[in-house]
């Protein structure tokens, strides 16, 4: 296969190291040097021609080649069969909603969550189970560092550069999750989100860091969803009130409790999207009463509406646990589901 | 042992954006401002409009905001930027 990007010859791995850390080509941590028969390899998994264009990112109009993403997605720890879910993932932020430059340049220091469902999960040996928002297994961990490293390379999101966060946050290593279906009884977030049951896909939102509650001490599915709320609120509070796309994960010691009670992902969302709210005048109670003027009897919602939470089930067996995710900068950037394979703008076939 | 390792970057192989025609005096300009609209950045804007105006002899200086300050600027506000001799993007924070 013929590739376009620019060779270097280095002595031996230590060496490369050492040559993709001094040119800031790096997360900071170890690279698997990419060659050109690895990257091949992923191209080849794909069915993707070197040249193949992926995508333009709007904004500074980018042109992004399978190429470059296979480069990136081996130098982060990917096998070929990881290829299709990095391709998808970074699809989906190139799409408008996602407002890409805007998410990864702003102080706000998000990182891109991924959540991935379906089928792919199974055939990568993918774990929405223990540690499941933090290095539960090869293709997670891999796949999300994929798009970082991306980020640094293909849009130059390094911090002082493009990369302006005040702080960031720790998923912006890596912060991929599959969700853990095979232990639910719901719709996968990808199902509630127009893509069939049948069908891979990848959901990505420029996210927060995570918040951890817990709620022990309860079985009805309203008390347990009080403590959720309360966090969202918090963060509205003490963060960001403007309504965006929040997630929610839920474990399994917690789904008992919604399936016993017949609660679905809808009626979860329903009841968050009527609760989460917050006067401003709340504001007054963690400093920051200048901006109250004479508005403090509006009320903000944390959801747009209901289909703005993203509801995940995921975790460790045993702990009564959840992780609210909140949004980047309230609605922005807005959550973008796709299939993976999907070709956008592909033509379809000719009529036989 | 020799390995040939590839380049992760985009090589600089993008189109590249020329910088606009500079003006050779302000005097008696319209100079256009689109801010980002951070809080911040009103009184800011505000003060580079006075000294536009009475350091450089600048006619008039329009100012626009974006409707989403982290997204590029809104199609009718470029539209509306043609009629003007000069525009600063207005970023602050």
């Amino acid at each position: 296969m013929q590739l376009a990007s620019k060779t270097y010859g280095v002595s031996d791995i230590a060496d490369a190291q050492e040559f993709y850390h001094s040119r800031g080509w790096t997360d900071g941590l170890p690279v698997v040097p990419p060659t050109a028969d690895s990257v091949a390899a992923c191209l080849d998994w794909i069915g993707m021609p070197a040249d193949f264009l992926v995508g333009i990112e709007p904004v500074r109009e980018r042109a992004i080649t399978a190429e470059k993403l296979a480069i990136n997605a081996v130098m982060a720890g990917c096998l070929p069969m990881h290829f299709p879910v990095v391709v998808a993932a970074f699809t989906a932020m190139l799409q408008e909603p996602y407002l890409l430059h805007g998410a990864t340049a702003s102080t706000g220091g998000c990182a891109a969550l991924i959540v991935v469902n379906g089928p792919v999960r199974r055939e990568l040996g993918m774990d929405g189970t223990f540690n499941a928002l933090a290095a539960s297994d090869r293709a997670t961990t891999s796949i999300g560092r994929a798009i970082r490293l991306i980020l640094i390379n293909l849009m130059d999101v390094r911090p002082g550069h493009v990369d302006r966060s005040t702080f960031g946050h720790p998923g912006k290593f890596s912060y991929c999750v599959a969700e853990d279906e095979e232990n639910s009884p719901w719709l996968s977030l990808a199902e509630e989100r127009g893509v069939p049951e049948e069908a891979s896909a990848v959901t990505v939102m420029s996210a927060s860091a995570p918040r951890q509650i817990m709620n022990e001490w309860t079985t009805q599915p309203e008390e347990i969803l009080d403590t959720f709320v309360a966090e969202i609120k918090a963060n509205m509070r003490h963060y960001s009130i403007w309504p965006g796309n929040y997630a929610i994960v839920i474990p399994p010691q917690l789904r008992t409790h919604f399936e016993a009670a017949n609660w679905t992902k809808a009626d979860i969302r329903r009841y968050v999207y009527e609760n989460a709210r917050i006067l401003r005048s709340e504001w007054a109670d963690c400093g920051k009463s200048a901006v109250v003027r004479d508005r403090g009897d509006t009320e903000y919602g944390a959801l747009a509406d209901e289909d703005s939470l993203l509801v995940i089930a995921a975790g460790g067996p045993a702990g009564g646990f959840g992780m609210i995710i909140p949004p980047w900068l309230g609605h922005k950037s807005r959550a973008v589901t796709m299939a993976i394979g999907a070709c956008i703008d592909c033509e379809p076939p000719p009529a036989n | 042992m020799s390995i040939q390792i590839l380049d992760p970057t985009h090589e600089n192989d993008f189109a590249q954006f020329n910088p606009a025609k500079r003006l050779s005096s302000l005097e008696g300009a319209t100079l256009g401002v689109i801010s980002n609209g951070k809080e911040g950045t009103k009184a800011f804007f505000h003060a580079f409009e006075r000294e536009l105006v009475d350091a450089y002899g600048v006619k008039e200086v329009v100012q626009r905001v974006k409707s989403n300050y982290s997204a590029p600027a809104d199609p009718h506000l470029l539209e509306e930027a043609q009629e003007w001799d000069a525009l600063v993007a207005g970023i602050g924070d």
